[in-house]
């Protein structure tokens, strides 16, 4: 089980990253959304906008209406911040869920992809 | 879901409505290849009696729409036929299964873009060639604007739908009574006819439901899910009435040679309305192409590209474009549609496209069968949100039926014995047990040898 540290720690790294990603910052435009996570083991909500093609920092809790709901352990969202983890395979498995768009789906599964390129 | 990932979900920002479920359902089953099968259906059975075979297949689609639903119910996610197929058999099954399964969806776009593609050559007396160009044009269209990013958003899909329905509708009508003549024989599907005929023009009707279930990929994006099942059966009522009176219309007033063209739903209008109605339908044909282009393009390459990602196809299909639209399958689906729209074209053979449609559709509803019953005894305690009564005796027999009508379609063109669509259906199956059996395990190794080698990132791991 992660911590909410630990998994704000991971965030940090993600999104340093992303916003550092030319080909991510492209794919982002006009794209701005509110993406809510919920760690199942620990039952801790967590918040992520991104705005002006840029990822937010990790609110903990869950802030405004969102466009789409994660669904995961504190582990996994934990490893896929890091990019130790391929969300797709945990999303086809049923270990991740997921609610909202197809297309915003898309888009979240980019910026773990285009970050890490070697997931 | 935990309490606080439902609460957070009823409160999305952007969720599909039951308006907007049911008219996906329907949109997604009203392909322009409806007509075709509407009108082949005719020559099984009695005219009058037309509407027969399509409510009993509307019966039997309910009983998909079980399967479905507890399935749907149990996995509300668009990876959904990825797992309850997984869970269900061994994952080298599922895999064919699923990937001859998608071939479907190649033959709606591939039949839309046709039957569009000839319904406005024909409107604009163009010589059939130019259907050709209608063709490639089309699906062209579709891929740019799928590379684009660009979706049929919902409140277009649901007015798109509605003019389709209620134009097929009125026209329907109306064409009956232009025709001037009572039902002569509205209880008599055996008239002039042999049980084996009903039971072909069973299958054909099911077809005329296929796809309503594809709505169950949308599990993710709406509101309330328990919408999902209730659109369903809502859409599979919709789809009833609405071929029952166009097939009993098309009956009654086209010639055998309307039937038998690829637009018998423009003469359908000119029965009705005269000439006007002619291009009223021809507008209706090209707005199904909206849905299913949309529709088909979404769903098969999003599909393809989350089984490259979990690393059952190739890294190459996960490939995105700048607006984060996986453009190799999009554009492998463009192509692909076009060859086989262009081969049809070439062939006329449409009614092979109708029967192998309609052998993968009840092959599938069959397979869901099996699923639901299966994961009764390997997951008895997992949540069922909607749960089939009585499926330990309705599972076996829907999957009995559905298998009979599978093999019954594939062997059967147009009344004629013609084994065309199940030597393609063979030949889609082993060309992807061919992939899942000596190719997919080497793409595996690599990948796992890739990812051996790279060092974890996360500290202290």
């Amino acid at each position: 089980m992660a911590s909410t540290e630990e998994l704000l720690e991971a965030y940090t790294e993600w999104r340093a990253r992303s916003n550092a990603n030319p080909r991510l910052t492209k794919m982002l435009k006009g794209w701005d959304r509110v993406i809510h996570f919920t760690t199942t083991d620990t039952g801790q909500g967590y918040t992520m906008r991104v705005e002006g093609q840029q990822l937010s920092e990790l609110a903990v809790g869950h802030e405004g209406q969102p466009d789409v709901v994660v669904t995961g352990t504190s582990e996994d969202f934990c490893d896929m911040y890091w990019g130790d983890l391929n969300p797709s395979e945990k999303y086809m498995s049923g270990e991740i869920t997921l609610a909202g768009s197809q297309q915003d789906v898309m888009r979240i599964d980019a910026i773990s992809m285009v970050a890490f390129l070697d997931i | 879901m935990t309490d606080a990932s439902l609460a957070s979900r009823a409160t999305l920002r952007r969720a599909l409505g039951l308006r907007t479920v049911v008219t996906t359902s329907t949109g997604l089953a009203f392909a322009a290849l409806e007509y075709l099968a509407a009108a082949g259906l005719v020559a099984y059975v009695s005219g009058d009696s037309a509407y027969i075979p399509i409510v009993v297949a509307g019966v039997l689609a309910l009983v998909a729409y079980g399967f479905f639903g507890e399935l749907n119910g149990m996995f509300p996610t668009a990876a959904a036929i990825r797992l309850y197929m997984k869970r269900s058999m061994d994952d080298r099954a599922a895999l064919v299964i699923t990937f001859t399964y998608m071939t479907t969806i190649v033959l709606v776009i591939a039949s839309d873009a046709f039957i569009v593609g000839s319904a406005l050559a024909h409107a604009f007396g163009e010589p059939g060639w130019v259907a050709s160009l209608w063709i490639v044009g089309l699906l062209a269209v579709a891929v740019v604007t799928n590379l684009r990013g660009i979706s049929v958003a919902g409140l277009l899909q649901d007015v798109a739908t509605s003019v389709v329905v209620l134009a097929t509708l009125v026209i329907g009508v109306l064409a009956l009574v232009h025709s001037g003549h009572g039902l002569h024989t509205p209880f008599q599907p055996l008239h002039g006819h042999s049980p084996g005929d009903l039971f072909e023009a069973v299958a054909l009707g099911v077809f005329l439901y296929s796809a309503f279930e594809w709505v169950t990929t949308s599990a993710e994006e709406v509101r309330r899910p328990e919408s999902i099942n209730r659109g369903m059966l809502i859409a599979v009522g919709i789809l009833c009435v609405v071929c029952s009176v166009a097939t009993v219309a098309m009956s009654h007033t086209l010639t055998h040679n309307e039937l038998t063209s690829a637009y018998p739903q423009l003469y359908l209008g000119i029965a009705a309305i005269g000439h006007s109605g002619l291009w009223v339908m021809a507008g209706v044909t090209a707005v199904t192409a909206l849905n299913t282009f949309n529709g088909g393009f979404i769903t098969a390459s999003r599909f393809i590209y989350g089984t490259a990602r979990e690393g059952s196809l190739p890294r190459q299909l996960a490939h995105l474009n700048d607006r984060a639209v996986p453009w190799v399958p999009v554009v492998t689906l463009g192509v692909v549609s076009a060859v086989v729209a262009l081969l049809v074209a070439l062939t006329h053979a449409w009614q092979v496209l109708v029967a192998t449609g309609a052998a993968l559709e009840a092959m599938i509803y069959g397979v869901a069968g099996f699923c639901a019953l299966r994961l009764r005894r390997r997951q008895p305690d997992t949540t069922r949100p909607f749960r089939v009564r009585g499926l330990a005796v309705l599972g076996p027999i829907g999957v009995a039926l559905f298998g009979l009508l599978a093999v019954t379609a594939s062997v059967t063109v147009q009344t004629r014995f013609n084994p065309a669509p199940l030597i393609i259906i063979l030949a889609v199956g082993a060309l992807s047990a061919f992939y899942v059996l000596r190719v997919l395990p080497g793409i595996r190794e690599r990948e796992a040898a890739r990812r051996a080698a790279r060092p974890r990132r996360r500290p202290g791991r």
